[in-house]
């Protein structure tokens, strides 16, 4: 944690080096999905890419399946009208009719998408599909009315878009070139070189600060978190000596038992201040939700989170004045998210 | 019996059921408005109401009700019959004038109606009232002779009459058509700058500038006709006025008398007279208003105002000047907008809620664009929207907001604001740019540039809902004809001929198939899908051909019987031709066809298209069998018919290409009719009141994998829960099947095209978290303004609440698209488990995004 504090420089040279997936040029790249009329990713209307595949794996995750670079299989149970054709049509022989519906044998399945393409009713569904720069470029352009006029436009998002930079950095140079606003929402984990290849078309960025210390870090997403306090440091020092980025938004997801403590959120606070504070404009402090339990299932994995409730609103509260205590500007701290209702209040 | 409202509301706007969960209340109303709302709302248990009253030449022959009325309203056809004997058998009877039977049907009822709303129905005011007119729903005798009589009975109820014609319309899926009341806006401007006093002298001097021979003809009649009609408001409101001062004369209270003797002054002047004051001006029109549902025995429906921020302002100006207070001139609006809900008293003890099962929409515009571009929204504008806070949730008027690129900022954060506290908009939007271009279209298409065009489009009005007019010269038969688009489908698939035998609900006859449409061909030896395409194109050509025909029956029927003299009196063209305004009096008169089923008809030649011709998942052959064994037996392709073909409104090009072509094809063939009795060009609009969900049991099962008994599409909607992109896309779609935007300034008005001139209802619906906050709600407003350019005429918004999620655990085939949306993460919610759909439902009803 004390190294954290200390002014890091804007280098990853020096950080312990682990391994990231490499990257090839892609002609295509692999979409989760493209959310149109997004009003929670940066200003204004925006629509937002979701490419698949994450360098973390926080417990938590509210998107599952953004986390593998693959593509996978997931069964809706309320659309399937259990007709089998899907059972038939897996060349891998993955899926089978058991009690509580159809089942995915995970070691099997390759993701091949031969049952989706076959489903009648659209129940299976294929998570992650290759997009041209062009297709996707011209699906983000049919709101450019709305993105105008709420000073809106473009997010990348995940997964973690760095994993494809090659892909992103063209398709953000695009829509720049088309006078589209755009930001980049990432967690951080990625090369400094795949980070600054966006930042270049970025006017925005999104970046996650989750756990400011080290080994807590690596336990809730699997990875030690200095490459990703280096790469914040690199940002901010692009952003110093470049036109854009123009705006620095810091996010924290605020997890019960994980990342919502006080000794957490002071320790980002403390490291904004020391390293970020003459860019960054909006440190938001996202509540947990839990929303997503359902994609667990369907995804065939377990989430940790499970039985946790969402923060209630003093303790959300409690957290928004440590942050606002903790050396940032107060009037950058922002809290976003639902928190508990109380019971009482929903008696009829 | 289920499912039927017996209560005869036609033309009335779609609506869809009033949230369950809504919280809104009225708020900030004075004591006086409080006691005047709680008294209406007591219904029933008030001592008198407005409830219809039936009069009677005391002919054996006579007849009250103008049953064509509602032949709009499929639901009161069984019922058609007792309402007729009804009214009658209850009518009062009037002692007729001497000369009575010697004249005209028109004068004789100019006469009649005059003679019962002035010397028959009592006058009385309510404690603390300010503007006077209680009393105004009719049943009065149509003043016909026996010659008369049977010739319109041999019309309407004949064998081959208008009445079986509707019915075997209605029936067989095509949808329904008959002439209607209301759904216009007459020239009140006119009663408020000269009074009626103007008006009759006008008249009198047209009627002795007639030659001699002309007075003697249906000319002549006409305009004493009108003469007459023109003299009720003027007495009506001297009976009011002495009311006012008996009761004045009785109180104790030396502020109420004081009150009660203003109001008499007000009388004695309007509406005879030009209106000086606010306070007269609002009674002026709210007396004319009332008598127009006098004279065409019509509870409301689309009775509208027009732009009333601007045909009131000037009045509000010069009180405002003299010392009337904000407050007091809100009260007189508050009580104008108790006045219009009492229309709703015309059967009052019909059904569980007042007998109000839909708006009636006696509708009024405010702000909107000005002829140089600039918003014309001024200080009434603000207090009529602080009125239509204040006393929703109420129904009448309806309030609808014009907004355009030019709106203000302030006003549209006002907009937002209210649409936030209200859980769902208080008003209906209209968008100016793409409405306007629908005028000019229909001036275009009609050859009345003299009567629209870029001079004067900006003074467009809506009436009933969105339905587009100008003001004061305009009969444009806004409800008039519903055609379900769809049918011409079930033809081209059955080379002309009904899928099925139409089985008669009541005694279960079967009817046996024929030949109905042109015969188009064996549709399962098209082998290509341009083939299918012609079929239906010439399928539709027949089905618009045969709205045309059974509609020409009631409208020539209301031409000759149904005369409405005192509303002509109203209407510039009536007096100048000395016609009345059911012969075609109007300056511009259309007859709109709203194309009901849209969505439904795009969805299903998407469906066919796929399903037979691109990916041959089946033959035409396996297809129609599927459709007449209502998809039983027929699951999976019923499952790729819904879920795998492509959907209009989910801004895919090539889906809403196939949907503008639609538009295209049908607005066109309407283009091509007038109706003979009265010269009414015919026009083509989208409004589906509630024939989407009843006549969604009468139509066939539809190629886009719907069964016979699930809903069709609404209006210009993309179907349920086929626009699975969002908001943009579903408000894109929307505007591409309008025309979308051409070049330069080579569209209708600038570059905006618009196939349907009348205007398009468009309903979305909204989560709440959208309009948490000032980010959000900049963001929400935004979209409005992006709709202006990319998206339709008219918008509804509604409010995602707990029922419809209650709906949709219940449903969740229906409801695929309902994205929920907790602060940065989305769900669609019939994929979550049913303990967080819960925990979704229980944080909806408080509020708690």
């Amino acid at each position: 944690m004390k190294s954290s504090l200390a002014k890091a420089t804007a280098s990853t040279e020096s950080v312990e080096a682990e391994p990231l997936p490499a990257e090839s040029a892609q002609r295509t790249a692999l979409v989760l999905n493209v959310q149109r009329m997004s009003t929670e990713d940066g200003p204004g209307i925006r629509t937002t890419v979701f490419f698949k595949g994450c360098t973390l794996a926080c417990y938590w995750c509210h998107n599952p399946e953004s986390i593998s670079p693959r593509p996978q299989t997931t069964w809706f149970e309320t659309r399937c009208i259990g007709c089998r054709t899907c059972i038939a049509a897996c060349p891998q022989r993955a899926l089978s009719v058991v009690a509580d519906g159809v089942s995915i044998r995970r070691d099997l399945c390759q993701g091949c998408g031969t049952c989706a393409a076959a489903c009648p009713s659209t129940a299976l569904e294929l998570l992650g599909t290759p997009w041209n720069l062009d297709t996707l470029l011209l699906e983000v352009l049919k709101d450019r009315v709305y993105f105008d006029r709420s000073a809106g436009g473009v997010t990348v998002s995940g997964g973690e878009p760095a994993l494809q930079s090659l892909f992103v950095a063209r398709f953000l140079e695009a829509c720049r070139e088309r006078g589209l606003h755009t930001a980049l929402d990432t967690c951080g984990m990625c090369s400094q070189a795949a980070l600054e290849r966006l930042l270049a078309h970025s006017d925005l960025l999104l970046y996650d600060i989750k756990e400011i210390d080290s080994g807590r870090h690596k336990r809730f997403t699997g990875r030690t978190n200095e490459r990703i306090l280096a790469n914040a440091v690199v940002a901010a020092e692009y952003m110093r000596s470049h036109p854009t980025p123009s705006t620095f938004w810091i996010r924290t997801p605020l997890v019960p038992a994980a990342t919502a403590t006080e000794a957490n959120i002071r320790g980002i606070g403390r490291f904004i201040a020391a390293n970020l504070q003459d860019v960054v404009s909006r440190w938001e402090l996202c509540a947990f939700n839990n929303l997503c339990r359902d994609k667990y299932v369907r995804l065939g994995e377990t989430w940790r989170c499970v039985d946790e409730d969402l923060l209630d609103q003093e303790a959300l509260d409690a957290l928004v004045r440590i942050a606002r205590a903790s050396g940032v500007d107060p009037d950058i701290v922002v809290a976003t998210g639902a928190t508990r209702i109380d019971p009482a209040s929903t008696a009829n | 019996m289920e499912g039927i409202h017996p209560h005869p509301v036609s033309g009335a706007c779609e609506t869809s059921p009033p949230p369950r969960f809504a919280t809104k209340q009225p708020r900030g109303l004075s004591e006086r408005i409080r006691r005047l709302r709680d008294h209406y709302f007591s219904g029933v248990a008030r001592r008198w109401n407005n409830e219809f009253t039936a009069w009677t030449t005391g002919a054996p022959w006579d007849v009250q009700y103008d049953e064509f009325n509602y032949y709009i309203v499929p639901e009161t056809y069984p019922f058609l019959q007792t309402f007729r004997s009804s009214f009658k058998q209850v009518a009062r009877r009037v002692p007729l004038h001497p000369d009575f039977w010697n004249w005209r049907i028109v004068e004789r009822r100019a006469w009649f109606i005059k003679e019962v709303m002035v010397r028959h129905l009592p006058q009385e005011i309510l404690p603390g009232d300010l503007l006077a007119g209680a009393r105004f729903n009719l049943q009065a005798s149509r003043c016909l002779n026996r010659r008369e009589a049977r010739e319109r009975d041999r019309r309407l109820l004949g064998r081959k009459g208008a009445r079986a014609r509707v019915k075997w319309f209605h029936d067989h899926g095509y949808g329904n058509a008959g002439a209607t009341s209301g759904h216009l806006i007459p020239d009140y401007a006119r009663v408020l700058e000269v009074g009626w006093k103007g008006i009759h002298a006008d008249l009198e001097a047209r009627y002795h500038a007639l030659p001699a021979r002309d007075r003697r003809s249906e000319k002549g009649a006409q305009l004493r006709a009108m003469m007459t009609a023109a003299l009720m408001p003027g007495e009506l409101a001297g009976r009011y006025a002495v009311e006012c001062r008996r009761i004045a004369q009785e109180t104790q209270d030396g502020r109420r008398k004081e009150e009660l003797l203003a109001m008499a002054a007000n009388l004695d002047r309007v509406p005879w007279l030009p209106a000086r004051t606010f306070w007269e001006a609002v009674q002026s029109l709210w007396m004319t208003h009332l008598l127009v549902m006098a004279d065409e025995n019509y509870p409301g429906p689309g009775l509208s105002f027009g732009r009333l921020d601007q045909l009131l302002y000037p009045y509000w100006q010069a009180s405002t000047r003299d010392g009337m207070s904000r407050e007091f001139g809100k009260e007189i609006l508050e009580c104008f907008w108790i006045h219009a809900n009492t229309a709703y008293d015309a059967m009052i003890r019909l059904g569980g809620n007042q007998g109000i099962t839909a708006g009636y929409g006696q509708l009024f515009n405010i702000a909107g664009v000005g002829p140089d571009g600039s918003d014309m929204s001024n200080e009434l504008t603000w207090v009529l929207l602080d009125v239509i806070d204040e006393m929703s949730p109420i129904l009448e008027p309806k309030p609808n907001v014009r907004l355009h690129r030019n709106t203000p900022e302030p006003l549209l954060d006002r907009v937002v604001e209210m649409i936030a506290n209200s859980q769902g908009a208080p008003f209906l939007l209209n968008f100016d740019e793409r409405s306007m271009a629908g005028m000019l279209r229909e001036a275009r298409e009609a050859g009345i540039e003299n009567l629209i065009n870029e001079s004067n489009v900006h003074d467009y009005a809506s009436v009933g809902c969105l339905e587009n007019t100008m003001v004061g010269n305009d009969r444009s038969g806004t409800v008039n004809l519903n055609l379900n688009l769809l049918k011409a489908v079930e033809l081209a698939l059955n080379d002309g001929r009904d899928l099925l035998p139409v089985r008669d609900m009541i005694t279960g006859k079967v009817e046996p198939v024929r030949q109905a449409g042109p015969r188009t061909g064996n549709a399962a030896t098209f082998d290509t899908w341009e083939r299918f395409w012609n079929a239906f194109e010439e399928q539709t050509r027949y089905i618009i051909r045969a709205a045309v025909e059974l509609y020409e029956g009631t409208e020539e029927v209301r031409a000759r019987f149904s005369p409405t003299p005192y509303l002509s009196c109203l209407v510039r063209g009536c007096a100048e031709k000395a016609l009345d305004v059911t012969r075609g009096g109007a300056e511009i008169r259309f007859a709109t066809i709203e194309g009901v089923t849209f969505a439904t008809t795009v969805d299903s030649l998407l469906a066919i298209k796929f399903l037979v011709f691109d990916e041959k998942h089946c033959s035409m052959t396996e297809l129609i069998q599927a459709l007449r064994d209502n998809w039983q037996g027929h699951e999976v392709l019923q499952a790729k018919a819904r879920f795998r073909a492509p959907k209009y409104g989910r801004d895919d090009d090539e889906a809403d290409a196939l949907a503008e072509r639609v538009m295209a094809l049908w607005a066109g063939e309407t283009w091509k009719h007038r109706t003979r009795s009265t010269d009414a060009q015919f026009r083509p609009g989208m409004l589906s009141w509630n024939y989407w969900v009843g006549d969604g049991y009468v139509m066939a099962a539809s190629p886009d994998g719907r069964p016979r008994g699930r809903f069709l599409s609404n209006a210009i909607c993309p179907s349920n829960g086929a626009d699975i992109n969002g908001p943009t896309a579903n408000a894109n779609s929307v505007g591409k099947a309008l025309g979308g935007r051409a070049t330069g300034k080579s569209g209708d008005w600038e570059s905006f095209l618009n196939h349907l001139p009348n205007g398009a209802s468009h309903t979305m619906t909204f989560n709440p978290s959208l309009l948490r906050d000032p980010e959000h709600r900049a963001k929400f407003k935004a979209f409005l303004r992006g709709y202006a350019e990319n998206g339709g005429t008219a918008l509804q918004i509604n409010m995602l609440d707990a029922d419809m999620l209650k709906d949709a655990q219940k449903h969740p085939q229906d409801y695929r698209n309902l994205l929920v949306r907790v602060t940065g993460y989305n769900a669609y919610f019939t994929s979550i488990g049913r303990e967080l759909q819960d925990e979704i439902i229980a944080r909806e009803s408080h509020s708690k995004y």
